[in-house]
C-alpha cells in the first residue's frame, strides 16, 4: 500500500484537464498594478480627448452651480411607530365644539399628521346648522401663536414657573385668603360648559363658608339649577362677566316673564323679521344658530320668502342684507320702537315721544308695522340694545304679536351670555376696599374690556393674590401674580350647553403645544379634587366622562352601555337635540316705566354706536394675523380701526372722503366724558347723519402685552411700529372704554378733526358698480315671479351678419372650445348672491386651505392684499334704482360721476369673486411660456414652477383674480411679524397639500384642486363615478348659507348643474366671451322697487317685441345655459 | 453724376472738401475730448450706475419695490420698454427706409440715428427682462430643447412674438450699423498714430483695404440689409402694439394699434433724434453737415407722424363711443377725465397739439424751438404709453378693483437709470466712433455741397483722405 494519499476534488482534478489547469490559476485574480493598467495599449481607445474634457468639465462646473442653487433641503423625519389612527396624506376629521365667551359653533377639525390646519362646520350635527363665523374658522390659527404663554408664570420671573410651585402658592394663598376672611372672587366669562360648573361647584364648596344652611341661592339662570342648586357662601363668589353684555335681555326677561333668560329665538320660522339696531347675522347672541335659519327662508323659489326690516345708524352686515333698511340715530331705538308698538298694539308707549324720527323711517316703520300685524305668530322684532327698558318694548311688540308661541322660545333659553353686570362694579369697590383675598380670572380681560379697566387694574393691586387663567400675558393677566395658561380650545376637552336643550362636547385635535393646562383641571388641583400629572392629565376629561354618565346617559334610552353612548357623542361632537317647544307666557313687563326710561334717552349732537367686526369680533383673537386681514364686510378696510362717518358729515367737517393707496384719511378726536378716541375716519354709505360707528376689539396690547405679533402696528418695512417708550403700537383703540355698563350707544361730546392723517388700507377703494349690468343682477320677488327671466336676467345677444340676427354670445368663438363639455368631469360653481351675507368665512377658509400668505397693512394699502376669494361689496348709487341697474334719465343728468357716489342709504350687494375657471381664458393665451392651463376637466391651471413671472395674465383677467408674489412672503424681512409661514410654530397651520409658492410667480384659486384629486380618489376606490358631495371646495365647504354650490356640471343630476340652469344664474362678464365654469344667481330683494320695476319690465317688453317683430324665437332667452352644449 | 438743382438747399454747408469732411468728423476721436464731455459722460454714468444699483435692489428683493399691484400689474416697465423700443425706431428708419428712398439727407444723420436705436433698443430690452418676476428662468421664453418634458412655448402669446420681434430687430439694426461703420473705421485705423488705437481700429475695420470689390459687396450688402430692415421698422412696433391688441382689456383691445403704435414710434424716434443731434452738431462742431435743412426735413416727418397719431387718438375716441360697448366708452372718457386726466391731457397737448405747429416755416426751421418740441414729444409720447397701459387696466371691468398707481423710487430710479445708460453709451459713440457716415457724406458732396453747388469750391480734385 502506497504511504501517499491523494485527494481530489473531483474527476477533473483527478485527471488534471487542461481547462481545469486554466481554471485553477485563475483563482486568485492577481490585481494589475498602475502600471501594468496604464501599460495597456487597449486604454488609448477610452481616453478622454480635449473636447470631451471640456465637455465634461463644463458639465461639472454647470452640475456643481446648480447644485449649490438648490433650495437647503429639509428632511421629513417618518413616523418610528406609526399612530394607528393617521396615514401620512390622509386627513383626520374630528368632531368638536367652538365656545370662545362670546360665539358658539359645533365644528369639524382637520388634522394633518397629528396638526389641526382647518375647521369647518359641523352641518351634521349641533344646533348651528354647520355654520361658523371667520373667527371661528381662523382660531386654528391663534393655536400655533408662538406669544401664547409657553408655562405657568409667577409675577416678576421671566421665566415659566413649574405647576407644582404654581400650584402650592395659589393653595397658599387661597388658603390665606380664607383664614383672613377675605373674600374669594372667581371671574370668568359666561360659563356654559357643564362640567366646567361642577368643578367650579366643588371649587367653591372646598373654600366657601356658607352663609346659612338652608339658603339657596335664587335660580340666576335656569341651566344651571339642573344641575345643581348652589349654595351660597359668605366668602367665595363666582361673577361671570362678558365684555359685550346681554345682561338688558336678561333683565328684560325677567321683568317681563319672570325669567331672567337670553330665550331661543327662531329665525326660520319668521316671515318678517324687524331688527332694531341688531346685527344678528354677525355678532348678537348665537349668530352661528340664526344665520342658518335666517337663510332657510331667504330662497325665492321657497314657499315664501321672509321679509327684513332694519333699522340701525352703522351700515352693519345684518343692514346691508335687508330688504328694507331705514337709518336712524343709536338714541331714537327706543323711539322706533315705542313707534311700531303704538302701531302694532294701537297703545303707545307713554311719555315716548315719536315724532323726532325722520319722516323715511316712520314710513318704513309704518310698513314694517304693517307687515308684523299681517303675519301674527310668525314674525319677530329684535333689538341689539342691551338697555333693559328698550328689550321691554321689545318683548311687548312680540307678545302682542303672538311671537312667544312660535318664533320666541323661552323655554330653551340660551345658555351664553351671563354677564351680571352690576357685580362687576361692587367687585372693584371691593377689591379697592382691600376685601378681595384672592381672585381667580378665566376667559376674561377686564382689564382691557371694561370702560373702567383702569380702575380695575389699579384695585388690582389691592388684591392678595390675583391668578389669571388665561392663554397669554394679556392687560389682564400681565398684572396679576400668576397666570396658569389654558389649553387653546383645540388642546382640551369641554362640554358645553349652549342652549338649554343642548349638550356637547368639545375633544382635543392635538397634543398641548406648551406645559398649559386645562383651567377646570387647575380649580380642580386647587381645590384638592385632581393631581395634575404633566401635559396627559385626563382629570378634566375623566370628569365630564363621569358627569356624562351620570347626567346625560342615565336620561336617554338610545345607548344600552355608556361606551358607546360616549363614543357616538364623541364622534358627532353632541347628541340629539331635545325639543323644548315654545309655549306662550304671560307679559308682565311694565311698558310704561320702560317708556319713561326710554324717553330719558336722550341724543348727543353726535351719537357713537359700538360694533363688533366679523373679523375681530370683541378683540379676543387680536392676534390672529388672518382675521387681521380680512378685509371688513362692509368697509373693506384690514388691519385697523376706524370711526364710520356719513360722507355728508364728513364734507361738512371738511374731512377727506377719498379712499386709496395714497388718500389719507382725516384722524378725528372723539370725546366722551374724560375718554379721547383717536381714530381715522371712513367715509360710510348709509350711516345715520350725525351718527358714528366704532368698532370693538382693538386696541389690545396697549402695554405692549404679549398678545400676538400679529396684534400691533407694523410700518412700510415690516418692523414693528413703535410707540411711546419703543413699546410696540396698538392698533386703533379700544371701544370698551367708552362702553358704560355695557351700553354700546353713546352720546360723543365733541368730534373735532385732528390735525393728522393716516392711510387706511382698503382692499376695494371704488364702491360702487358704475350701473354695469352684467356683474351684479339684481330684481324683486315681485319682479321674480311675476316676469319671465329676461327681464330681470336677460342675456347678452350680438348681431352677426347683414340680417343683424341676435344671436347668443355662446355662439361667437375665436378659439376651439376646450372639450369639457359632456366629456369627463367639468368642474363648475354656482354662487348665489341672495344667499350670500358677505361674512367672509370663505375667504378665511380658502386662506387656512390654500396656505394664502398675509402681507400685512403696508402691502393691503397698496392694493397687493394676496386672498384667493375675495367678497366684493358694491353700493347702488343714486342713478341706479338696485345696484348694477342704471336709470337712464337720471344718468344722462349726472353721467358718471353720478354713478361713482352711493347713496345716503344705498342697496348693498355683496359678491363672492375668484377665478372664474374660464373656458376660453384670457390668461391662458398671453402666457408666453404656457404656465397657465386648461386642464381637461375644466379647471384653469397655474403651474407655479413653470411661471416666469410676466404678469400680462393677470392684466388681461377681467376678473381681476390673479395674485401675484411680489416678494418672498414666507422669507422676507417685511412680512416677519405678520406672515405666519415664517414663524416655526405658525408654518404648522399650512396645508401640505398645497405648496407655499415663492416669489415672483403668479397664483390664483385652483377650485381647490387638491380636494378635487382627493374626492376622485375617493370615488376611485370606491369603485363608482364621482358624485355629489364627493367634491367641494374650502369656501363651498364652510359657507354658513350655502351660498355656494361646487360640482361635476357634466353630471346631469348635479346639484351645480341643476343650479346653473336655473332662472337666476347668469355668468359675470358674459359678453367677453369668456365661458366661465362659475355661475353667479340673482339677488332677489323682497321690497317694492317700482323704479326697477319700470325698468326691467320694460325691458322684457321692449326685447319680447323685438322678437315678435322679427318673427323668431329669441334663442337667447329660452336656452341660455344650455346653449354652450354644442358637443 | 447725378447733378442737383442749384435751387434746392445744398446738404453741405460752407468749402468741405473729402479731406475737411474725414477731419471735422475724426477730430473728436482723435483729439482730446472737451471738458464737458466728461462732465456729461461723468453725470450720465453716475445716473446710469444708480439705475443699475436699482435694478439689483429690484431684482434681490422682488417686484413689490415696484409700485405695481394687483390690478395693475404693469405700468413704468412696459411704459418704458414701449417708449424706448419707439425712440429706436427712427435710426433703422432713416437708414433703412431712407436709404431705399434715396433721401440724400439721410447721410448726415443715419449714423449717429443709428447708434441711438441700438442704444434704445438696449435700455428697451432690459425692460421685459427685469420685469419678470424670475429673471433667472427668462429664458424660458425661448424656444429650446428642453428637459422638461415636451414643454414648449406658448406661440398664442404676444409676448413671446415680441422676443421674436426685438431680437431680430437689434440683431439686424445692429448687423446694418456696423457694416456701415467698416470703411470709416478703416479711415479712422489709417490716420491713427497710437498704436493702441490703431490694433483697435483695424480690428473694428476687419481689414477693410478699400478695393473695389470691398465697395462693391458693401453696397450690395447695405442695400440687402436695407431691404431687410425696412419690414422690421414697421413689424416690430406693430407686435410690440399686440401686446395690448390682442387682449380683453377695454382700452387695449383695439385694433388701430399697430400702425398707430408705428407712427407713433417713428415721431417719437426723430424726436430723439433731433435731441441729440441738436447737441451733437454743436458739441462736435459739426453744423456744416447737420444744419437748419435736416433739421426742417426731421421735423416735417415729426409732423406728419404727429398727425396721424392725433388722427389715430380720435379714431379711438369716435370707436369707444360708435361700438356701444359700455366698457370701452367708459375706459377713454376715464381717460380724459378720471383721475389720470392730467396724463390724457399731456399726452394730447405735446402730442397732437406740438408737432402741429412745425406747419409754420419759421418755427420749423428754428433750432432752438426744435430743441423745444423735441423734448416736448418724448414727454408726450412716454405718457402716451402710460396712457394706454396705466388708464386702461387701473379701471377695467370690475369696480370693485379700480386702484392708482403710483411710482416708487425704484420705479423712478431705473427709468432715470436707462437715460443715463443711454446717454453714456450715446456720449462713449460720440467719443470713439465716427457719428457721420464719412464715405457716405463724401458721396454728396459733389452733388449737395454748397461751395460745388454755386461753384465756389476751391480745389475741384481734391481727394486726399
Amino acid at each position: 500500500m502506497g504511504t501517499t494519499k491523494k485527494y481530489w476534488k473531483g474527476l477533473d482534478e483527478l485527471n488534471a484537464s487542461p481547462q481545469f489547469t486554466e481554471r485553477a490559476e485563475k483563482e486568485f485574480p492577481q490585481e494589475l498594478s498602475v502600471d501594468q493598467f496604464l501599460a495597456d495599449d487597449k486604454l488609448k481607445e477610452s481616453s478622454t480627448g480635449r473636447r470631451d474634457f471640456l465637455k465634461f468639465l463644463g458639465f461639472s462646473v454647470a452640475a456643481a452651480t446648480v447644485a449649490a442653487c438648490e433650495a437647503p433641503v429639509v428632511n421629513a423625519v417618518p413616523y418610528v411607530v406609526k399612530p394607528e389612527d393617521i396615514t401620512p396624506g390622509v386627513a383626520n376629521w374630528y368632531a368638536s365644539s367652538y365656545y370662545d365667551g362670546s360665539s358658539y359653533a359645533s365644528i369639524l377639525v382637520k388634522t394633518r399628521e397629528g396638526r389641526p390646519i382647518h375647521i369647518k362646520g359641523n352641518r351634521d350635527h349641533g344646533i348651528t346648522y354647520g355654520s361658523v363665523n371667520p373667527q371661528i374658522a381662523a382660531s386654528v390659527l391663534s393655536l400655533y401663536d408662538s406669544e401664547r404663554l409657553k408655562g405657568p408664570q409667577s409675577m416678576g420671573a421671566a421665566e415659566a414657573s413649574a405647576w407644582t410651585t404654581i400650584d402650592a402658592d395659589v393653595v397658599k394663598g387661597l388658603n390665606a385668603a380664607t383664614s383672613k376672611g377675605k373674600k374669594i372672587v372667581l371671574l370668568s366669562s359666561s360659563v356654559i360648559s357643564p362640567s366646567t360648573l361642577d368643578v367650579i361647584g366643588g371649587f367653591m364648596a372646598k373654600y366657601g363658608k356658607v352663609a346659612s344652611a338652608l339658603a339657596v341661592a335664587p335660580i340666576a339662570v335656569e341651566g344651571e339649577a339642573s344641575m345643581m342648586a348652589a349654595p351660597v357662601y359668605e366668602n367665595i363668589e363666582h361673577i361671570q362677566y362678558d365684555a359685550i353684555s346681554y345682561n338688558g335681555i336678561r333683565e328684560a326677561n325677567l321683568a317681563s316673564f319672570g325669567k331672567r333668560i337670553i330665550p331661543d329665538y327662531d329665525f326660520s320660522k319668521a316671515k318678517v323679521i324687524v331688527s332694531v339696531g341688531c346685527d344678528f347675522l354677525n355678532s348678537w347672541i348665537l349668530s352661528t344658530q340664526f344665520v342658518g335659519q335666517y337663510l332657510m327662508n331667504r330662497n325665492p323659489d321657497g314657499t315664501f320668502m321672509s321679509r327684513h326690516f332694519q333699522f340701525e345708524s352703522n351700515m352693519s352686515m345684518t343692514g346691508s342684507n335687508a330688504d328694507v333698511r331705514g337709518m336712524i340715530k343709536p338714541s331714537e331705538y327706543g323711539k322706533a320702537l315705542a313707534f311700531l308698538h303704538k302701531e302694532i298694539t294701537g297703545t303707545a308707549v307713554s311719555s315716548v315721544d315719536t315724532s323726532s324720527l325722520s319722516e323715511d323711517a316712520q314710513a318704513k316703520l309704518k310698513m314694517a308695522a304693517e307687515e308684523l300685524k299681517a303675519n301674527k305668530g310668525a314674525s319677530l322684532v329684535v333689538s341689539g340694545s342691551n338697555k333693559k327698558s328698550i328689550q321691554v318694548v321689545v318683548n311687548s311688540i312680540n307678545n302682542a304679536l303672538n311671537n312667544y308661541s312660535s318664533v320666541i322660545n323661552l323655554n330653551d333659553p340660551i345658555m351664553m351670555f351671563a354677564s351680571e353686570d352690576d357685580k362687576v362694579n361692587t367687585l372693584i369697590k371691593d377689591m379697592t376696599d382691600k376685601k378681595i383675598g384672592a381672585l381667580i380670572m378665566w376667559d376674561t380681560n377686564p382689564a382691557y374690556s371694561l370702560s373702567n379697566g383702569d380702575a380695575f387694574k389699579a384695585a388690582l393691586a389691592n388684591v392678595d393674590m390675583s391668578v389669571a387663567m388665561s392663554r397669554y400675558a394679556d392687560e389682564t393677566a400681565s398684572v396679576c401674580n400668576y397666570i396658569c395658561p389654558d389649553h387653546h380650545a383645540l388642546e382640551s376637552w369641554n362640554d358645553f350647553n349652549p342652549k338649554m336643550s343642548h349638550y356637547s362636547l368639545a375633544q382635543p385635535t392635538i397634543r398641548p403645544l406648551n406645559d398649559t393646562r386645562s383651567s377646570s383641571e387647575s380649580l380642580m388641583v386647587w381645590s384638592g379634587q385632581a393631581t395634575h400629572v404633566g401635559p396627559d392629565s385626563t382629570n378634566f376629561h375623566d370628569k365630564i366622562k363621569k358627569n356624562w354618565e351620570l347626567f346625560g346617559f342615565s336620561q336617554q334610552t338610545e345607548y344600552l352601555d355608556f361606551h358607546s353612548y360616549w363614543s357616538a357623542h364623541v364622534h358627532n361632537s353632541c347628541g340629539n337635540v331635545m325639543t323644548l317647544p315654545a309655549t306662550a307666557v304671560a307679559f308682565a313687563g311694565d311698558v310704561a316705566a320702560a317708556g319713561k326710561d326710554i324717553a330719558s334717552i336722550t341724543g348727543g349732537e353726535w351719537e357713537i354706536s359700538l360694533y363688533q367686526k366679523a373679523s375681530i369680533g370683541s378683540g379676543i383673537q387680536a392676534g390672529n394675523p388672518w382675521l387681521q386681514e380680512m378685509p371688513d364686510p362692509i368697509t373693506k378696510v384690514t388691519w385697523d380701526n376706524y370711526v364710520t362717518m356719513s360722507p355728508a358729515d364728513m364734507a361738512a367737517m371738511g374731512l377727506s372722503i377719498e379712499i386709496g393707496q395714497e388718500s389719507p384719511s382725516n384722524v378725528v378726536s372723539v370725546k366722551v366724558g374724560e375718554k379721547e378716541l383717536v381714530l381715522p375716519v371712513y367715509a360710510q354709505p348709509g350711516q345715520m347723519a350725525k351718527t358714528i360707528g366704532i368698532a370693538l376689539g382693538y386696541g389690545r396690547g396697549e402695554n405692549d402685552e404679549k398678545i400676538g405679533r400679529s396684534a400691533f402696528h407694523t410700518d412700510e418695512f415690516g418692523k414693528h411700529a413703535a410707540g411711546s417708550n419703543g413699546t410696540r403700537k396698538k392698533i386703533g383703540e379700544n371701544g370698551f372704554k367708552i362702553a358704560v355698563g355695557g351700553v354700546l350707544e353713546i352720546n360723543a361730546e365733541s368730534i373735532s378733526k385732528t390735525a393728522y392723517t393716516y392711510i387706511l388700507a382698503c382692499t376695494q377703494t371704488h364702491s360702487t358698480v358704475m350701473g354695469r349690468n352684467s356683474i351684479v343682477k339684481e330684481t324683486t320677488l315681485d319682479i321674480y315671479k311675476a316676469q319671465p327671466k329676461g327681464a330681470y336676467n336677460h342675456a347678452h345677444v350680438l348681431h352677426s351678419g347683414w340680417n343683424h340676427d341676435e344671436k347668443p354670445i355662446s355662439e361667437f368663438d375665436l378659439w376651439d372650445a376646450h372639450p369639457v363639455e359632456h366629456v369627463g368631469h367639468r368642474w363648475a360653481m354656482t354662487i348665489d348672491l341672495n344667499s350670500c351675507i358677505g361674512c367672509g368665512s370663505c375667504l378665511i377658509a380658502c386662506q387656512s386651505e390654500n396656505n394664502v400668505p398675509v402681507v400685512g397693512r403696508d402691502e393691503v394699502r397698496r392694493g397687493r392684499d394676496m386672498h384667493w376669494l375675495r367678497i366684493d361689496r358694491y353700493y347702488a348709487s343714486d342713478v341706479e334704482p338696485t345696484v348694477g341697474t342704471k336709470d337712464l334719465d337720471k344718468f344722462n343728468e349726472g353721467g358718471f360721476g353720478a354713478l361713482e357716489i352711493p347713496s345716503d342709504n344705498p342697496k348693498v350687494i355683496h359678491m363672492p369673486m375668484m377665478c372664474q375657471h374660464c373656458n376660453h381664458a384670457s390668461c391662458e393665451t398671453v402666457c408666453p411660456v404656457a404656465a397657465t392651463t386648461h386642464s381637461n376637466e375644466g379647471l384653469n391651471q397655474m403651474s407655479y414652477n413653470r411661471c416666469i413671472g410676466t404678469r400680462y395674465c393677470a392684466n388681461n383677467c377681467p376678473y381681476k383674480v390673479r395674485r401675484f408674489n411680489w416678494f418672498n412672503y414666507p422669507s422676507y424681512r417685511k412680512f416677519t411679524e405678520v406672515n405666519p409661514a415664517q414663524d416655526d410654530l405658525g408654518r404648522m397651520v399650512l396645508n401640505p397639500d398645497v405648496v407655499v409658492r415663492t416669489r415672483g410667480v403668479m397664483e390664483k384659486c385652483s377650485f381647490c384642486v387638491q380636494k378635487i384629486q382627493a374626492g376622485k380618489l375617493v370615488a376611485k376606490k370606491e369603485d363608482r363615478k364621482v358624485i355629489d358631495g364627493d367634491v367641494t371646495t374650502a369656501c363651498a365647504d364652510v359657507c354658513p348659507t350655502n351660498a355656494i354650490i361646487v360640482g361635476d356640471w357634466n353630471d346631469v343630476e348635479s346639484k351645480v348643474r341643476k343650479s346653473s340652469q336655473e332662472d337666476r344664474a347668469y355668468q359675470v362678464l358674459e359678453e367677453v366671451g369668456t365661458k366661465p365654469n362659475v355661475w353667479y344667481k340673482v339677488k332677489v330683494r323682497n321690497e317694492n322697487n317700482d323704479a326697477l320695476e319700470a325698468i326691467q319690465v320694460a325691458h322684457n317688453e321692449h326685447n319680447a317685441e323685438e322678437h315678435s317683430d322679427e318673427g323668431h324665437e329669441d334663442p337667447a332667452h329660452t336656452e341660455e345655459g344650455h346653449t354652450e352644449g354644442g358637443h | 453724376m447725378h447733378k442737383e438743382a442749384a435751387i434746392r438747399e445744398p446738404l453741405i454747408l460752407g468749402h468741405k472738401s473729402y479731406h475737411d469732411i474725414t477731419e471735422d468728423v475724426c477730430r473728436s476721436i482723435e483729439g482730446k475730448a472737451p471738458k464737458a464731455w466728461y462732465i456729461m459722460f461723468g453725470v450720465a454714468l453716475l445716473v446710469g450706475l444708480y439705475g443699475v444699483g436699482c435694478i439689483m435692489y429690484l431684482l434681490g428683493t422682488g417686484i413689490g419695490t415696484w409700485g405695481l399691484n394687483k390690478t395693475v400689474e404693469w405700468a413704468w416697465d412696459i411704459t418704458n420698454f414701449v417708449w424706448w423700443v419707439g425712440i429706436g425706431h427712427a435710426g433703422t428708419l432713416i437708414s433703412a427706409v431712407l436709404l431705399l428712398f434715396r433721401q440724400r439727407w439721410r447721410m448726415a444723420i443715419n449714423r449717429s440715428a443709428e447708434a441711438m436705436t441700438i442704444f434704445a433698443v438696449f435700455m428697451a430690452g432690459m425692460f421685459p427682462l427685469i420685469h419678470m418676476g424670475r429673471l433667472w428662468v427668462g429664458y424660458w421664453v425661448m424656444p429650446i430643447p428642453n428637459q422638461f418634458g415636451s414643454l414648449w412655448v406658448n406661440f398664442n402669446s404676444p409676448l413671446l412674438w415680441d422676443v421674436f420681434a426685438i431680437s431680430t430687430y437689434l440683431s439686424v439694426s445692429l448687423v446694418f450699423w456696423y457694416i456701415g461703420l467698416i470703411p470709416d473705421f478703416a479711415t479712422i485705423r489709417d490716420r491713427a498714430k497710437s498704436p493702441v488705437a490703431k490694433k483697435v481700429y483695424s480690428i473694428l475695420s476687419f481689414g477693410w483695404s478699400g478695393r473695389a470689390k470691398h465697395w462693391n459687396r458693401f453696397e450690395i450688402v447695405s442695400l440687402v440689409l436695407a431691404g431687410l430692415a425696412t419690414p422690421l421698422v414697421f413689424s416690430v412696433h406693430s407686435i410690440v402694439s399686440f401686446d395690448f391688441a390682442t387682449s380683453v382689456i377695454p382700452g387695449w383691445h383695439t385694433t388701430i394699434f399697430p400702425p398707430y403704435f408705428v407712427a407713433g414710434a417713428v415721431f417719437s424716434g426723430f424726436a430723439m433724434v433731433q435731441t441729440l443731434l441738436l447737441i451733437l452738431r454743436k458739441g462736435m462742431k459739426l453744423e456744416a453737415y447737420i444744419h437748419v435743412k435736416h433739421v426742417e426735413y426731421m421735423n416735417i416727418v415729426i409732423m406728419v407722424t404727429g398727425s396721424i397719431v392725433g388722427v389715430a387718438y380720435l379714431t379711438e375716441l369716435f370707436m369707444s363711443w360708435y361700438s356701444g360697448v359700455e366698457y370701452e366708452s367708459y375706459a377713454f372718457i376715464n381717460r380724459a377725465t378720471g383721475p389720470y386726466w392730467w396724463a390724457y391731457a399731456a399726452m394730447m397737448t405735446c402730442n397732437v397739439v406740438s408737432p402741429q405747429l412745425m406747419w409754420f416755416k419759421k418755427l420749423r426751421r428754428s433750432l432752438l424751438f426744435t430743441f423745444f418740441i423735441s423734448i416736448v414729444v418724448n414727454i408726450g409720447m412716454w405718457f402716451e404709453r402710460f396712457v394706454i397701459i396705466v388708464t386702461s387696466i387701473h379701471r377695467d371691468y370690475l369696480p370693485s378693483t379700480w386702484s392708482m398707481f403710483y411710482p416708487t423710487w425704484v420705479d423712478i430710479g431705473i427709468f432715470i437709470g436707462t437715460l443715463g445708460l443711454f446717454f453714456m453709451f450715446y456720449l462713449l459713440f460720440a467719443r470713439y466712433f465716427p457719428v457721420l457716415a464719412i464715405s457716405e457724406l463724401k458721396t454728396i458732396v459733389k452733388i449737395s455741397g454748397e461751395s460745388y453747388k454755386n461753384d465756389t469750391a476751391p480745389g475741384h480734385h481734391s481727394d486726399k483722405h
